[in-house]
Protein backbone atom coordinates (compact mmCIF):
# COMPACT_ATOMS: atom_id res chain seq x y z
CA UNK A 1 0.00 0.00 0.00
CA UNK A 2 3.04 2.34 0.83
CA UNK A 3 4.43 1.67 -2.62
CA UNK A 4 1.59 3.06 -4.17
CA UNK A 5 0.87 5.74 -2.30
CA UNK A 6 5.04 6.54 -3.24
CA UNK A 7 4.33 6.21 -6.78
CA UNK A 8 1.50 8.34 -6.68
CA UNK A 9 3.72 10.87 -4.88
CA UNK A 10 6.52 10.84 -7.21
CA UNK A 11 4.42 11.57 -9.96
CA UNK A 12 2.74 14.58 -7.99
CA UNK A 13 6.50 15.43 -7.67
CA UNK A 14 7.29 16.00 -10.90
CA UNK A 15 4.54 17.91 -12.01
CA UNK A 16 5.46 20.39 -9.53
CA UNK A 17 8.90 20.22 -10.72
CA UNK A 18 7.42 21.36 -14.22
CA UNK A 19 5.81 23.83 -12.89
CA UNK A 20 8.27 25.29 -11.16
CA UNK A 21 10.58 24.77 -13.89
CA UNK A 22 8.29 26.93 -16.32
CA UNK A 23 7.94 29.69 -13.65
CA UNK A 24 11.88 29.73 -13.13
CA UNK A 25 12.02 30.04 -17.12
CA UNK A 26 9.51 31.59 -19.05
CA UNK A 27 9.05 35.30 -19.68
CA UNK A 28 5.27 34.92 -21.14
CA UNK A 29 2.52 36.04 -18.74
CA UNK A 30 0.43 33.03 -19.72
CA UNK A 31 2.96 31.01 -20.03
CA UNK A 32 3.80 31.67 -16.45
CA UNK A 33 0.15 31.11 -15.18
CA UNK A 34 0.18 27.83 -16.96
CA UNK A 35 2.79 26.90 -14.84
CA UNK A 36 1.05 27.77 -11.70
CA UNK A 37 -1.83 25.15 -13.15
CA UNK A 38 0.57 22.32 -13.33
CA UNK A 39 1.84 22.81 -9.71
CA UNK A 40 -1.90 23.03 -8.77
CA UNK A 41 -2.27 19.48 -11.16
CA UNK A 42 0.27 18.08 -8.72
CA UNK A 43 -1.61 18.80 -5.48
CA UNK A 44 -4.84 17.68 -6.29
CA UNK A 45 -3.34 14.78 -7.81
CA UNK A 46 -1.42 14.12 -4.55
CA UNK A 47 -4.53 15.46 -2.08
CA UNK A 48 -6.71 12.83 -3.88
CA UNK A 49 -4.06 9.61 -4.06
CA UNK A 50 -3.70 10.05 -0.04
CA UNK A 51 -7.50 9.81 0.27
CA UNK A 52 -7.58 6.89 -1.81
CA UNK A 53 -4.76 5.41 -0.84
CA UNK A 54 -5.62 5.77 3.17
CA UNK A 55 -9.30 4.68 2.26
CA UNK A 56 -10.40 8.57 2.96
CA UNK A 57 -11.75 9.39 -0.03
CA UNK A 58 -14.59 11.25 0.57
CA UNK A 59 -12.63 13.62 2.63
CA UNK A 60 -10.30 13.67 0.29
CA UNK A 61 -12.65 14.57 -2.49
CA UNK A 62 -14.30 17.19 -0.39
CA UNK A 63 -10.89 18.77 -0.01
CA UNK A 64 -10.18 18.60 -3.59
CA UNK A 65 -13.80 20.44 -4.50
CA UNK A 66 -12.56 23.26 -1.94
CA UNK A 67 -9.27 23.63 -3.90
CA UNK A 68 -10.53 23.66 -7.43
CA UNK A 69 -12.93 26.54 -6.31
CA UNK A 70 -9.89 28.19 -5.06
CA UNK A 71 -7.98 27.59 -8.37
CA UNK A 72 -10.62 28.96 -10.66
CA UNK A 73 -11.40 32.11 -8.38
CA UNK A 74 -7.68 32.44 -8.58
CA UNK A 75 -7.54 31.76 -12.14
CA UNK A 76 -10.22 34.30 -13.36
CA UNK A 77 -8.76 37.32 -11.42
CA UNK A 78 -4.75 36.33 -12.24
CA UNK A 79 -5.97 36.45 -16.44
CA UNK A 80 -8.21 39.49 -16.05
CA UNK A 81 -4.72 41.53 -14.23
CA UNK A 82 -2.62 39.42 -17.25
CA UNK A 83 -5.57 41.47 -19.76
CA UNK A 84 -5.44 44.67 -17.92
CA UNK A 85 -1.06 44.74 -17.91
CA UNK A 86 -1.55 44.06 -21.40
CA UNK A 87 -3.59 47.11 -21.93
CA UNK A 88 -0.73 48.84 -19.64
CA UNK A 89 2.34 47.86 -21.65
CA UNK A 90 1.28 46.03 -24.95
CA UNK A 91 2.87 43.27 -23.85
CA UNK A 92 2.58 39.88 -22.29
CA UNK A 93 6.52 40.10 -21.26
CA UNK A 94 7.27 39.47 -17.64
CA UNK A 95 10.73 41.58 -18.21
CA UNK A 96 8.49 44.84 -19.10
CA UNK A 97 7.22 44.92 -15.52
CA UNK A 98 10.47 45.54 -13.78
CA UNK A 99 10.21 49.08 -14.91
CA UNK A 100 8.89 51.55 -12.43
CA UNK A 101 7.46 54.56 -13.52
CA UNK A 102 7.08 57.78 -12.29
CA UNK B 1 -2.52 -0.66 -12.01
CA UNK B 2 -0.66 -0.40 -15.59
CA UNK B 3 -3.58 1.90 -16.59
CA UNK B 4 -3.29 4.42 -13.91
CA UNK B 5 0.57 4.29 -14.43
CA UNK B 6 -0.30 5.02 -18.63
CA UNK B 7 -2.71 7.99 -17.45
CA UNK B 8 0.29 9.24 -15.23
CA UNK B 9 2.31 9.15 -17.66
CA UNK B 10 0.40 10.88 -20.37
CA UNK B 11 -0.24 13.87 -17.60
CA UNK B 12 3.16 14.93 -17.17
CA UNK B 13 3.79 13.87 -20.94
CA UNK B 14 0.96 16.97 -21.71
CA UNK B 15 2.64 19.07 -18.56
CA UNK B 16 5.81 18.66 -20.47
CA UNK B 17 4.55 19.62 -24.00
CA UNK B 18 2.47 22.96 -22.21
CA UNK B 19 5.94 24.40 -21.50
CA UNK B 20 7.58 23.75 -24.22
CA UNK B 21 5.42 24.40 -27.21
CA UNK B 22 6.09 27.88 -28.36
CA UNK B 23 2.39 28.30 -29.37
CA UNK B 24 0.38 29.59 -26.39
CA UNK B 25 -2.71 28.30 -27.44
CA UNK B 26 -1.20 24.75 -28.29
CA UNK B 27 0.23 25.18 -24.69
CA UNK B 28 -3.37 25.82 -23.29
CA UNK B 29 -4.68 22.86 -25.10
CA UNK B 30 -1.66 20.66 -23.70
CA UNK B 31 -2.84 21.92 -20.45
CA UNK B 32 -6.74 21.37 -21.27
CA UNK B 33 -5.63 16.91 -22.17
CA UNK B 34 -3.71 17.31 -19.09
CA UNK B 35 -6.87 17.91 -17.15
CA UNK B 36 -8.69 15.52 -18.57
CA UNK B 37 -6.28 12.55 -18.36
CA UNK B 38 -6.52 13.58 -14.60
CA UNK B 39 -9.98 13.58 -13.97
CA UNK B 40 -9.71 10.26 -15.64
CA UNK B 41 -7.40 9.06 -12.92
CA UNK B 42 -9.43 10.39 -10.61
CA UNK B 43 -12.27 7.86 -12.17
CA UNK B 44 -10.11 4.98 -11.69
CA UNK B 45 -9.19 5.65 -7.76
CA UNK B 46 -13.19 5.72 -7.65
CA UNK B 47 -13.20 9.44 -6.82
CA UNK B 48 -15.75 9.99 -9.38
CA UNK B 49 -17.10 13.49 -7.91
CA UNK B 50 -13.91 15.28 -8.38
CA UNK B 51 -13.27 13.08 -11.71
CA UNK B 52 -16.11 14.93 -13.05
CA UNK B 53 -15.38 18.42 -11.27
CA UNK B 54 -12.02 18.42 -12.71
CA UNK B 55 -13.14 17.57 -16.09
CA UNK B 56 -15.67 20.00 -16.31
CA UNK B 57 -14.32 23.04 -14.22
CA UNK B 58 -10.15 22.28 -14.96
CA UNK B 59 -10.71 21.02 -18.34
CA UNK B 60 -13.46 23.04 -19.67
CA UNK B 61 -13.92 26.23 -17.73
CA UNK B 62 -10.35 27.11 -17.54
CA UNK B 63 -9.62 26.50 -20.94
CA UNK B 64 -11.94 28.83 -22.01
CA UNK B 65 -11.06 31.41 -19.31
CA UNK B 66 -7.04 30.82 -21.07
CA UNK B 67 -8.48 30.81 -24.70
CA UNK B 68 -10.49 34.22 -24.35
CA UNK B 69 -7.08 35.66 -22.62
CA UNK B 70 -5.18 34.68 -25.31
CA UNK B 71 -7.83 36.09 -27.69
CA UNK B 72 -8.50 39.71 -26.12
CA UNK B 73 -4.28 40.17 -25.80
CA UNK B 74 -2.97 38.77 -29.76
CA UNK B 75 0.31 38.92 -28.57
CA UNK B 76 1.84 35.80 -29.06
CA UNK B 77 5.04 36.53 -31.14
CA UNK B 78 5.65 39.46 -28.90
CA UNK B 79 7.33 37.56 -26.09
CA UNK B 80 10.79 35.91 -26.72
CA UNK B 81 11.24 32.79 -24.53
CA UNK B 82 15.09 31.71 -23.72
CA UNK B 83 15.85 28.72 -26.03
CA UNK B 84 18.71 27.59 -23.29
CA UNK B 85 15.59 27.14 -21.03
CA UNK B 86 14.29 24.52 -23.63
CA UNK B 87 17.32 22.94 -24.32
CA UNK B 88 18.35 22.50 -20.75
CA UNK B 89 14.86 21.33 -19.61
CA UNK B 90 15.67 17.83 -20.70
CA UNK B 91 19.00 17.76 -18.50
CA UNK B 92 17.11 19.27 -15.21
CA UNK B 93 14.37 16.87 -15.86
CA UNK B 94 16.45 13.46 -16.24
CA UNK B 95 18.23 15.17 -12.57
CA UNK B 96 15.61 15.37 -10.57
CA UNK B 97 13.69 12.15 -12.15
CA UNK B 98 16.80 10.02 -10.51
CA UNK B 99 16.77 12.05 -7.09
CA UNK B 100 12.37 11.37 -7.49
CA UNK B 101 12.98 7.58 -7.97
CA UNK B 102 16.30 7.32 -5.39
CA UNK B 103 14.25 9.60 -2.52
CA UNK B 104 11.29 7.49 -3.11
CA UNK B 105 12.59 3.76 -3.00
CA UNK B 106 14.70 5.28 -0.22
CA UNK B 107 10.88 5.75 1.38
CA UNK B 108 9.72 1.62 0.63
CA UNK B 109 8.82 0.24 3.98
CA UNK B 110 10.17 2.88 6.12
CA UNK B 111 6.97 5.15 6.44
CA UNK B 112 4.11 3.28 8.54
CA UNK B 113 1.38 1.66 7.09
CA UNK B 114 -1.50 2.93 9.30
CA UNK B 115 -4.93 0.49 9.65
CA UNK B 116 -7.36 2.55 8.45
CA UNK B 117 -10.89 1.29 8.05
CA UNK B 118 -12.89 2.24 4.90
CA UNK B 119 -14.30 5.82 5.66
CA UNK B 120 -18.29 5.19 6.17
CA UNK B 121 -21.08 7.32 4.85
CA UNK B 122 -21.16 9.07 1.56
CA UNK B 123 -19.10 11.87 -0.70
CA UNK B 124 -22.14 14.57 0.46
CA UNK B 125 -22.24 13.42 4.05
CA UNK B 126 -18.34 14.14 4.13
CA UNK B 127 -18.81 17.48 2.32
CA UNK B 128 -21.80 18.61 3.90
CA UNK B 129 -21.09 17.31 7.63
CA UNK B 130 -17.46 17.12 7.94
CA UNK B 131 -16.64 20.06 5.66
CA UNK B 132 -19.44 22.42 6.32
CA UNK B 133 -16.79 25.45 7.05
CA UNK B 134 -15.32 24.73 3.70
CA UNK B 135 -18.37 25.14 2.09
CA UNK B 136 -18.79 29.20 3.64
CA UNK B 137 -15.36 29.68 3.42
CA UNK B 138 -15.46 28.49 -0.61
CA UNK B 139 -18.93 31.21 -1.26
CA UNK B 140 -16.24 33.69 0.40
CA UNK B 141 -13.76 33.22 -2.32
CA UNK B 142 -16.43 32.73 -4.95
CA UNK B 143 -17.45 36.36 -4.24
CA UNK B 144 -13.93 37.55 -3.62
CA UNK B 145 -12.99 36.20 -7.46
CA UNK B 146 -16.51 38.13 -8.77
CA UNK B 147 -15.62 41.40 -7.28
CA UNK B 148 -12.24 41.16 -8.22
CA UNK B 149 -12.79 40.45 -11.90
CA UNK B 150 -15.62 43.51 -11.90
CA UNK B 151 -12.95 45.46 -10.01
CA UNK B 152 -10.34 44.86 -12.85
CA UNK B 153 -12.73 45.58 -15.92
CA UNK B 154 -14.84 48.33 -14.02
CA UNK B 155 -15.36 51.35 -16.72
CA UNK B 156 -13.03 54.07 -15.69
CA UNK B 157 -14.51 57.66 -15.49
CA UNK B 158 -13.37 60.69 -17.15
CA UNK B 159 -11.80 62.23 -14.31
CA UNK B 160 -8.92 59.32 -13.61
Amino acid sequence: MSSTWLLYMAFAAVLVFVGVYCLLTQRNLIKLFIGVEIISKGISLALVATGYVKNSIFTAQALAVTFIVVEVCVVATALAIIINVYRHTKSLDIRKLAKLKG
Amino acid sequence: MTLSIGLLVGLVAFSVAAILVRDILKAAICLAAASLLLGILFFVMKAPYIGAFEISVVAGLITVLFMVTIALTKAEGDVRESKLAAWAFPLFFAVFLIIDVLVMKSLIGKIPTQTTTAEGGSFGEALWKGRTFDLVAQIGVIFAGVFAVLALFRKRSKDE
